[in-house]
């Protein structure tokens, strides 16, 4: 699994964000995370389109 | 003592270059490779070819340094988000699919796809690369440094003040407030490509008038410290590409142009057809209130820094036009521009800030952009006969080009490692003598198949330019970075219609240097024509078959590669 080895890019990611002054993008960070692993699992955009609206 | 590879990719041309012990080795964009226009992708061929060239393997490598923080860009992305929340919501989708897919993880990307430890991988600031890839290139002991694109990060300008080994930030400016955005929706909103068509909208400027300056007020708005804003309502950067300004934009300046939509004939009094002649005034208009801001810009870091010196990077430091102005309005006594001082540039930019940092000197001064890709002579011979062609060894291969000149033919030039930037430089070039206008038909439409509009480039020796041009000596014309005004009107095929050109000046070392001094030694003018040696919308030819391909398929009358001159066999 390439995640395992993205690991350190994680880290520095979360490392970047886990400042005060950023907290307020926490949100958005987990969403675009989420909805990254969506894609990730469902291999492809469109099967995520009939979420997107509700999402947002 | 370092080996370090910068690399540059995601947003326009992605490059490659290689620094070895404070020394640049090799630097390349993908493109040429690729034989993709404008390629963007992660750039392997071309870290590749570098690697060969400086005859090294990946694991060699102390450090691969990435030209921008990919989490600050993040940041701004998901700031910029928020901030134009609902508007911008039908672009988030893309958005969050392009951060997920690949920009978050380049420097995981970059580790695997080159097969180094992710450890080596490492980025430094877009700014500062592009800050550091024009200063520590320079010859300047001491300069101001500007840098200014579209975004990076979230810096849109960099004011730098470098010295010595040092590099010292001083201020910025921020998203959305940027130059090369503002010029970016005006090349869409002009109907040419973004990313592409800037050089495009630049030649273009010269067949108008600024009348528009009034409404481009309500739309950049500058500040007495040099500073500027643009008006958000105007711009939608958040959109793709080929629609960065909003329809206020259009209520402002009318309609805009199809996409390529063709020009009128131009006639003595400018365009035919008003609307061509309104796009070429909005054009000028853009031109001029860039150059304005820029001046405002480069004023106060002169004040700032109290340096004599200026450097600039950035995809606007491009814009030659710009460049001569600020080289006669701003005060400094000289400025130099790489060759490569667009994204491609961040490259070697990040190179330099790694092989610094590992305790490497400075780089010596850039003297020449062949930095790419040699010839390979034995290969290029046997394509040449496989391909039918006639080949013949050359002891005096300037002497025979200058021959092939004097009888008003066009001839292919490829000499040495390909150029750094997007310009040929006398390496992989086209040239014929400048002063026999009747070439022009053949050049643009046979040819480079490009509009008639867009301006072709003399190259003459650093000695003789000043008989020909109004020429200050300064470090931008050996990389083609800056215009000069035409004194001699037998040079009308160089010649734009505002009376510049963008010159370019040789001396000892340029392959070209030869065929100058035995143009002017025989009674010639040693002024060339120099365009690309490229197809329409093709990248730089490169390699032999690059060079081979397109002499086989163009009109071209001989081929002048290494020691060898081609021809094609008389029928």
């Amino acid at each position: 699994m390439k995640l395992a080895r993205r690991i350190r890019t994680l880290w520095s990611l979360f490392a970047h964000f886990a400042r005060p002054s950023r907290f307020f993008l926490l949100p958005l960070l987990v969403i675009l995370l989420l909805t990254g692993a969506l894609l990730a699992a469902t291999s492809g955009l469109s099967y995520v389109a009939p979420f997107w609206y509700a999402i947002f | 003592v370092a080996r370090i590879l910068g690399i540059s990719a995601h947003y326009h041309e992605a490059a490659a270059a290689l620094v070895i012990d404070g020394k640049v080795v090799a630097a390349l964009a993908e493109e040429r490779l690729s034989r993709v226009k404008n390629d963007a992708r992660l750039p392997f061929r071309a870290a590749h070819k570098c690697l060969e060239l400086g005859q090294l393997r990946a694991q060699d490598l102390d450090e691969v340094v990435f030209y921008e923080d990919p989490f600050e860009r993040l940041e701004r992305v998901l700031v910029t988000s928020l901030r134009d929340y609902p508007r911008g919501a039908a672009g988030l989708p893309g958005i969050f699919r392009s951060q997920w897919g690949s920009r978050i993880w380049v420097l995981d990307l970059l580790a695997e796809g080159l097969g180094v430890s992710r450890r080596v991988v490492t980025h430094r600031r877009h700014h500062h690369c592009h800050a550091a890839s024009a200063f520590f290139l320079s010859s300047f002991e001491r300069a101001a440094v500007l840098t200014v694109d579209g975004v990076g990060e979230g810096m849109t300008t960099g004011l730098f003040l470098g010295e010595g080994n040092a590099l010292t930030f001083e201020e910025c400016l921020t998203f959305p407030h940027s130059l090369g955005l503002l010029y970016a929706a005006f090349t869409a909103y002009l109907g040419f490509e973004v990313n592409e068509g800037e050089h495009q909208v630049m030649g273009l400027s010269a067949f108008g008038k600024p009348r528009y300056l009034e409404k481009f007020a309500r739309v950049v708005r500058s500040f007495p410290d040099g500073s500027f804003e643009l008006v958000p309502e105007f711009f939608n950067f958040q959109g793709d590409a080929s629609a960065l300004y909003s329809s206020r934009l259009e209520g402002v300046f009318g309609p805009s142009r199809a996409y390529k939509r063709e020009f009128g004939p131009f006639g003595e009094d400018g365009f035919e057809d008003p609307d061509s002649q309104r796009f070429a005034d909005i054009a000028a208009s853009l031109q001029a209130t860039l150059e304005r801001v820029l001046l405002g810009l480069c004023r106060r870091l002169r004040t700032k820094t109290e340096s004599s010196h200026l450097c600039l990077a950035g995809g606007v430091a491009l814009n030659a036009l710009a460049n001569a102005r600020i080289f006669r309005e701003a005060g400094f006594q000289d400025i130099f521009v790489q060759p490569a001082a667009g994204d491609a540039g961040g490259a070697m930019g990040a190179a330099i800030l790694g092989s610094l940092e590992h305790g490497d000197p400075r780089p010596a001064p850039l003297d020449s952009a062949a930095l790419g890709v040699p010839l390979d002579e034995h290969r290029a011979v046997e394509l040449a006969e496989a391909l039918g062609l006639l080949v013949e060894p050359c002891e005096d291969i300037a002497g025979a080009a200058v021959k092939q000149l004097q009888s008003g033919n066009i001839i292919a030039w490829a000499q040495g490692r390909s150029e750094w930037g997007p310009r040929a430089l006398g390496q992989r070039s086209i040239l014929c003598r400048a002063d026999l206008p009747s070439l022009r038909t053949r050049l643009t439409d046979a040819i480079k198949k490009r509009e008639t509009f867009r301006p072709f480039a003399p190259v003459t020796l650093e000695s003789e330019a000043p008989r020909y041009f109004e020429y200050r000596k300064n470090s931008m014309t050996p990389f083609m970075t800056t215009v000069c005004q035409v004194r001699d009107p037998e040079l009308a095929l160089v010649t734009h219609v505002d009376g510049s050109a963008r010159l370019q000046t040789v001396k000892e070392g340029n392959p070209l240097e030869p065929v100058l001094s035995q143009m002017s030694s025989k009674g010639n003018k040693p002024v060339l024509l120099n365009t690309s040696l490229n197809g329409s919308g093709e990248p730089l030819a490169t390699t032999e078959g690059d060079v081979l391909g397109l002499f086989s398929r163009t009109n071209i009358d001989a081929l002048f590669l290494e020691r060898y001159l081609i021809r094609r066999p008389t029928r």
